[in-house]
């Protein structure tokens, strides 16, 4: 079956949901997976999933990928491949290595399920390239695919979901979990997660992180340290654990190689995790005759990814076969928006408006922005000052009676921006640093925005710096462009940042150095190295990688790509989503000159 | 943006920036380099870097050969290391008709002063001890060929050209050249417009294309060529070693990696760079059987770029007949990176004092097609 009506690349939770649907219509479908088994990250899951019964709450993850393949064996219809990676996308063909055959097998289906999921993404400390420091995913996998203990001593880097659950497992394997430690001042994950840890004696360590790995040959310990209010770390903090192993659970990227080689639209989109493929309601991504699902499509959880893959089979059944179950298609949308609906997903949400989906939500928190449309193009202050507190030095202070607080002190300020004159006085003088300053540019791209700073040093002009959320999070670099010093040291600091980011950017913080960590482990390159590249004018990604050979290595930068653009996004203060994220080059596994010659079926050549 | 220039070169490749770099250390200001994507991004970027005298034709011989003098002086003249390396070329004879072809250029290439010499197939053997040599009857060698990275090449001619004082655009298309009585007037950017009285196309797969934008009719076409890498091994190959019988070439980096490529004659001229899967399929199939330790060597990478084709595949550099001061180096037909230095020399030669000098460009006028067209042989 060279030439099936569908191949379905990846057979996780969103593959095997495509498969599925595609197949109980009669197509001839087959799935092709790097994995040993079936089920992509549930046959790692030891944990019970979230959701409806519907989509198998309350089941642990591997027993959702058995019931999902049981489901699929029992069609004749399809075929389906184990450690067997896709090498490419080809105007000629889909070639498939067989791992342990070191073979290659050529398809040139009518339509295509890219379902290939996430990796991780990786984080820069000093010795970051031991033996020792693995990703969250290839610790699940040594643990819990293969019975293998990644160590003795685990020290777990990151507090989301992934990092709770793994530290979780870790104990149940009987390995000792020292410490997760988190950079934010809040745990990332569900609290029932975190219960879960916490009942053991794991400490979470809030605003800490890891600044370097200890030994020669492999890790014999850490350093963390507890950082400040702009996650800086504070070197008088510094400590050593001794642990063996240092596990890295800071979030994943999707794995769009696949779809970008198929010619589908890229995009950045932080909020789902990096770059997603551009794609409809119906999974059809931009490259014709390609669709996806799950985590590939942006970062979420299994059972989102199950319909989704659902969604995606029944669109592939829609194309080839004229009609579909258009109900169940309906219904399946219905309940991703329910599933999308609640808090937690408040970060999808925006993602998925972001790539132009009309995403309803639970709850909205909307600031009091005086009418923006308005004012549009005029620096004028922004007032966050919701709560009724006996508080009036910006009225006091404002020197056109732009701002009332009036008779009674408690009240909060009203703005009158026709008489405002942009001064930003109000902003140095409020005591609760709730005013900012905003005006948005004539590029209609981006917008400046003022912020109180009581901190040393004080950025200069010029000064790369990252620009932070409302709850400290990270939302993207940029540059200072004008910096007040005021004699009340509450001084004035102005930061270009994209357009869409005006009502969320409300801090800064310096930018970071991680000088000798590595950012490409393949070809060994350093921040340092990256910096000095930029410095001479290497400001594409292309010619960077070009000039330092930046993801030219077998992992095809999968690793360090991103991170190398943060680095350029950085130094020349254009966003992630303004550089060019560069080529996608196959093959996306590398394979042996034989394993290419020798080809399964080949019908010609 | 600058508003004016004295040049405007249009294409930011090896070609484009060494006639930047050869006008500006001969004097010439307000030089303009444009480039629609960025530095490299072209065929430059894309080909193999290697850097060959042993050509069936002596003027491309007696081009290639000044620009090996170049490429040895490279380090010192330009303060880059681009990982030149003269390992020589060895070029494989399998039948009669090529050892001939081999025996008569290599007599050639030695009047015209080039180090060259017939190996037998014994010699091959010691020499290079992992070739197949089962169905090589002898071979062609010049130590002095060699190859190098191409990326940090073009990267510092740029360099170098700005540095100079040239301005350096990328990014930046140029979408139109106005010509006023056969006069050139200004080149038209998609970010603004630049007074000049003189262009250079050095416009690679496009050069067709830019020809047009001033009314000049450039006879070529681009070819789709593809190329692969494998993973860094430790070193084995000094010399780039190439068949036109066998269809391939291959080198080694100096990080280790193998790179390969072949010609497809059944590619019809097109812009597509999109690499292919029959290309690896085929370099798979063929280059183990002659190099055996290829089998478990790993592909990391593999692309594809243009060859822009000249009739009798050899570059045309010459100035229009119609449109005055429009000059053009392209048509290089796979081999602009190791003529590059030579042909930016004899250029701005010509641009700034009127004749090409001491570079002999004297049969790579555009005007050489209309009779009958002698064909460079040594092609892959």
């Amino acid at each position: 079956m060279h030439s099936p009506d569908l191949l379905v690349i990846g057979a996780g939770p969103a593959g095997l949901s495509a498969a599925v649907e595609a197949a109980s219509a009669g197509l001839d479908t087959v799935v092709v997976d790097e994995g040993v088994t079936a089920g992509g990250q549930l046959v790692k899951q030891t944990h019970k999933f979230f959701g409806n019964e519907g989509f198998f709450a309350s089941v642990r993850g591997f027993e959702i990928a058995r019931s999902l393949l049981e489901e699929l064996v029992d069609f004749e219809n399809v075929e389906i491949f184990q450690e067997s990676s896709v090498i490419g996308v080809y105007e000629d063909g889909i070639p498939v290595l067989h791992l342990p055959s070191d073979t290659t097998r050529l398809f040139r289906p009518k339509r295509v399920v890219v379902a290939t999921g996430a990796s991780e993404k990786f984080l820069q400390f000093e010795n970051n390239d031991l033996p020792g420091v693995y990703g969250a995913g290839a610790v699940q996998t040594l643990m819990n695919q293969f019975g293998i203990m990644p160590g003795k001593n685990v020290l777990m880097i990151g507090s989301g979901n992934i990092g709770l659950i793994v530290s979780y497992q870790l104990v149940q394997a009987g390995v000792n979990v020292k410490a997760i430690v988190e950079i934010a001042d809040r745990i990332g994950g569900y609290e029932v997660h975190a219960d879960k840890v916490k009942r053991l004696g794991i400490p979470v360590l809030l605003k800490h992180t890891v600044t370097r790995a200890l030994g020669v040959e492999s890790v014999e310990g850490a350093e963390i340290c507890e950082v400040d209010e702009k996650f800086s770390p504070i070197p008088s903090t510094a400590r050593e654990l001794v642990v063996d192993t240092v596990c890295i659970a800071v979030g994943l990227n999707p794995s769009v190689e696949l779809i970008a080689q198929a010619g589908g639209q890229i995009r950045y989109v932080a909020e789902l995790g990096g770059y997603v493929p551009v794609r409809d309601e119906d999974m059809r991504a931009t490259a014709e005759g390609f669709f996806v699902a799950g985590d590939v499509s942006g970062i979420e959880e299994a059972t989102t990814a199950m319909i989704e893959g659902r969604i995606a089979g029944l669109s592939v059944v829609r194309d080839l076969k004229g009609s579909t179950d258009e109900n169940k298609v309906s219904r399946l949308k219905k309940e991703l928006v329910g599933f999308r609906n609640g808090p937690i997903s408040a970060r999808v949400r925006e993602g998925l408006q972001k790539l132009g989906f009309d995403v309803s939500s639970g709850e909205s928190r909307t600031g009091n922005l005086n009418n923006p449309q308005k004012y549009r193009g005029k620096l004028r202050p922004i007032i966050e000052c919701f709560e009724a507190i006996p508080c009036n030095p910006c009225e006091t202070s404002c020197p056109t009676g732009a701002i009332v607080v009036g008779g009674n002190i408690n009240d909060v300020p009203v703005i009158d921006y026709d008489k405002c004159n942009g001064c930003g006085i109000c902003m140095t003088k409020c005591p609760g640093l709730a005013i900012f300053m905003l005006q948005e540019l004539p590029d209609e791209d981006s917008a400046l925005i003022g912020i109180p700073y009581e901190f040393i040093p004080l950025p200069s002009k010029g000064d790369q710096v990252h620009l932070l959320g409302r709850q400290g999070e990270m939302l993207a670099e940029g540059t200072v462009q004008r910096v007040f010093r005021s004699p009340h040291k509450t001084n004035s600091v102005y930061v270009k940042t994209p357009l869409e980011l005006a009502d969320k950017v409300r801090s800064i913080r310096p930018v970071l150095q991680e000088d000798n960590a590595f950012v490409c482990r393949c070809e060994e390159l350093t921040v340092s190295d990256i910096e000095a590249a930029i410095d001479e004018g290497y400001t594409d990604f292309e010619e960077l990688r070009r000039k330092l050979r930046i993801s030219m290595g077998p992992c095809g930068g999968r690793t360090c790509r991103l991170n190398a653009l943060r680095i350029l996004s950085r130094k020349t203060g254009k966003s992630i989503e303004e550089l060019s994220f560069g080529v996608l080059r196959p093959p996306s596994i590398p394979s042996t000159l034989g394993s290419i010659a020798r080809q399964k079926g080949a019908e010609d050549d | 943006m600058t508003e004016k220039a004295s040049v405007v070169v249009i294409g930011g490749g090896i070609v484009g920036t060494a006639i930047a770099y050869y006008l500006t250390i001969k004097g010439q200001r307000d030089v303009v380099v444009l480039e629609k994507n960025y530095l490299s991004s072209g065929s430059t970027g894309r080909c193999a870097g290697g850097i060959r005298q042993q050509w069936s034709e002596p003027s491309n011989v007696r081009l290639a050969m000044r620009s090996v003098r170049h490429f040895e002086s490279f380090k010192k003249e330009l303060g880059a290391d681009i990982e030149y390396v003269q390992g020589g070329y060895l070029l494989l004879a399998f039948d009669e008709e090529e050892e001939t072809l081999f025996r008569n250029n290599v007599e050639m290439q030695k009047k015209e002063g080039l180090e060259v010499s017939i190996l037998s197939v014994d010699e091959v053997k010691k020499r290079f001890p992992y070739i197949v040599v089962d169905d090589v009857k002898s071979a062609s060698f010049c130590p002095t060929d060699g190859h190098a990275n191409p990326h940090l090449a073009n990267f510092a001619y740029a360099r170098a050209a700005k540095k100079n004082g040239a301005w350096i655009y990328t990014h930046t298309r140029a979408l139109g050249i106005d010509v006023e009585n056969g006069q050139i007037t200004g080149v038209e950017t998609d970010r603004g417009y630049i007074k000049t009285g003189v262009v250079v196309n050095a416009a690679g797969g496009f050069s067709r294309q830019v020809g047009l934008l001033a009314g000049v009719d450039i006879p070529t076409e681009s070819y789709r060529h593809q190329i692969m890498v494998t993973e860094p091994l430790e070193h084995i190959l000094d010399p780039m070693i190439i068949s036109f019988s066998r269809n391939f070439y291959m080198r080694q980096t100096v990080s280790g990696n193998i790179m390969m490529g072949q010609g497809d004659e059944d590619e019809k001229p097109s812009f597509n760079h999109d690499p292919s899967w029959r290309f690896l399929t085929q370099m798979s199939k063929k280059m183990p059987g002659l190099f055996p330790f290829l089998e478990k060597v790993r592909v990391l990478r593999h692309w594809a770029g243009l060859y822009n084709m000249s009739p009798d595949a050899q570059p045309i550099i010459d100035k229009a007949e119609d449109v005055s001061d429009y000059y053009c180096a392209v048509g290089f037909s796979g081999h602009g990176f190791m003529l590059a230095p030579a042909v930016g020399e004899g250029l701005a030669d010509w641009i700034i004092d009127g004749s090409p000098k001491e570079v002999d460009l004297s049969n790579l006028g555009l005007d050489r097609f209309t009779g009958e067209v002698k064909r460079e042989k040594n092609v892959v």
